[in-house]
């Protein structure tokens, strides 16, 4: 997954659902040292008893905002959904030059 | 000379009874063997005692139906007893979290742990800092060896045999056959514990989180009060659960330790065998004065209930007392005045 255009990551789910497990995993996906280097994650556990489904947001550096309901998604299909837009930027800063 | 030929005692008793010409032939050139009278076959051989008991396998090491040099068979025996031993155990998910973050949070964790122990030993109270143990595991071994904890009830069977009396020697009598798909193999590793791991059936409460990767922290015991310093340390949540102070502990500010802690997401406990989310965890450690704490409260609590207990008891006996009494004073002054009558 590409991390590097990302400037925020907010996760909110239950544990307790087997649906949460793509919003586990996609924060096991941010490398190490990707807060040291100014990406802010916030992950926020709902209680047990709780029915709402996962969901994540991302911000990205261009100020694009992504919101995803994981509750039907697989984490490739996470994985895609981000990379999308991330790959954009990707080529778009290779054609600047920078 | 004479031909060689070899003897083969087995051969021979199997040719005395068939009438081949060839098995003929060797007898009579062995006119020695022929007319000694054949001895009787050993006494296990004859069928009328049962045969002494052959274990083929060491008592330590009973079949298992992986093969148990491989790291994950050891892996997972290690956290079946990992799960019966630990009545209390935190589970976290560690997304990459580095070596050195690693090795600063444990030091961290042990610090604060012994400075609650050394109030502990204070009290005459055992130690127990050296089995606190933050540890990352493999989460699907570990699901197995959940289920197989959970759910593998071996059946009752007497597990010291005595020897049976029949048999030829003083050998214990084993349980078992020696093939590993024996279905009275206790251990957890036995073929029997495999097929449970493997039923989807059989659901665990804990069995959503297991997933993604995994560190657990194991008490040996149920204290509340360590719970909560390790509460405080590993994932804080002000007020009930504070960080240690900058003051106090300038250590526990260090990057290496916050940066690691950051990536640590408490997910839920184990208490007991039963299964606690986060509100449930923090209710765990915030009873106050652990289980002596507990046990205070409760003897509070019935102390309460003798003295409400008596008073009321008293209560009947003392209103009898008083309308007794009363009844007593009545009749007195009914009497009196005609006492004073009779004097005059």
């Amino acid at each position: 997954m590409i991390t590097r255009f990302l400037t925020e990551v907010r996760v909110a789910f239950n544990p307790f659902s087997p649906r949460s497990k793509p919003a586990r995993l996609f924060l096991s996906l941010i490398p190490a040292d990707a807060r040291a280097n100014g990406m802010t994650v916030q992950s926020k556990m709902l209680p047990r008893t709780s029915k709402e489904s996962a969901t994540l947001g991302v911000k990205f550096k261009d100020g694009k905002e992504m919101n995803l309901d994981l509750s039907n998604m697989r984490i490739t299909e996470v994985m895609e959904q981000v990379d999308r837009h991330s790959r954009m930027l990707a080529r778009k800063e290779e054609l600047s030059g920078n | 000379m004479p031909p060689r030929i070899h003897i083969r005692p087995r051969a021979l008793r199997l040719r005395t009874s068939c009438s081949t010409p060839v098995s003929r032939v060797a007898v009579a050139s062995y006119a020695s063997v022929a007319h000694v009278k054949p001895t009787p076959a050993p006494a296990f051989e004859r069928g009328d005692r049962p045969a002494a008991p052959i274990v083929l396998y060491p008592s330590t090491q009973p079949p298992s139906h992986k093969r148990p040099e491989e790291r994950k068979t050891q892996l997972h025996r290690q956290y079946q007893s990992l799960l019966k031993s630990s009545p209390l155990m935190l589970i976290f998910q560690h997304n990459n979290v580095k070596a050195v973050e690693w090795m600063s949070i444990r030091r961290e964790l042990a610090i604060a742990l012994r400075k609650i122990d050394a109030e502990r030993v204070a009290a005459d109270q055992e130690p127990i800092v050296d089995q606190v143990k933050l540890q990352v595991i493999q989460t699907n071994i570990f699901a197995s060896a959940l289920k197989v904890v959970e759910f593998f009830n071996p059946s009752e069977l007497p597990t010291d045999h005595s020897t049976d009396p029949r048999t030829p020697t003083t050998a214990r009598v084993p349980l078992t056959g020696n093939k590993v798909d024996d279905e009275r193999f206790t251990h957890g590793l036995s073929r029997h514990a495999y097929e449970i791991a493997n039923n989807r059936k059989l659901k665990h409460d804990l069995e959503p989180l297991l997933s993604g990767p995994l560190a657990v922290v194991t008490f040996p015991s149920v204290s509340p009060q360590h719970l909560k310093t390790v509460l405080s340390i590993l994932s804080p949540m002000a007020p009930e659960f504070p960080a240690p102070k900058r003051k106090t502990n300038p250590d526990y500010y260090e990057p290496a330790v916050q940066s690691g802690l950051q990536k640590l997401m408490l997910l839920g406990a184990r208490v007991e065998g039963k299964i606690f989310d986060i509100e449930g965890t923090k209710w765990v450690g915030s009873i106050p004065g652990g289980i002596d704490g507990l046990r205070a409260s409760l003897v509070q609590m019935l102390q309460g209930i003798g003295g409400s207990l008596t008073s009321a008891l008293e209560g009947a006996s003392r209103s009898l007392y008083f309308t007794v009494e009363s009844r007593r004073m009545d009749m007195e002054e009914k009497e009196k005045p005609k006492e004073e009558e009779k004097k005059e």
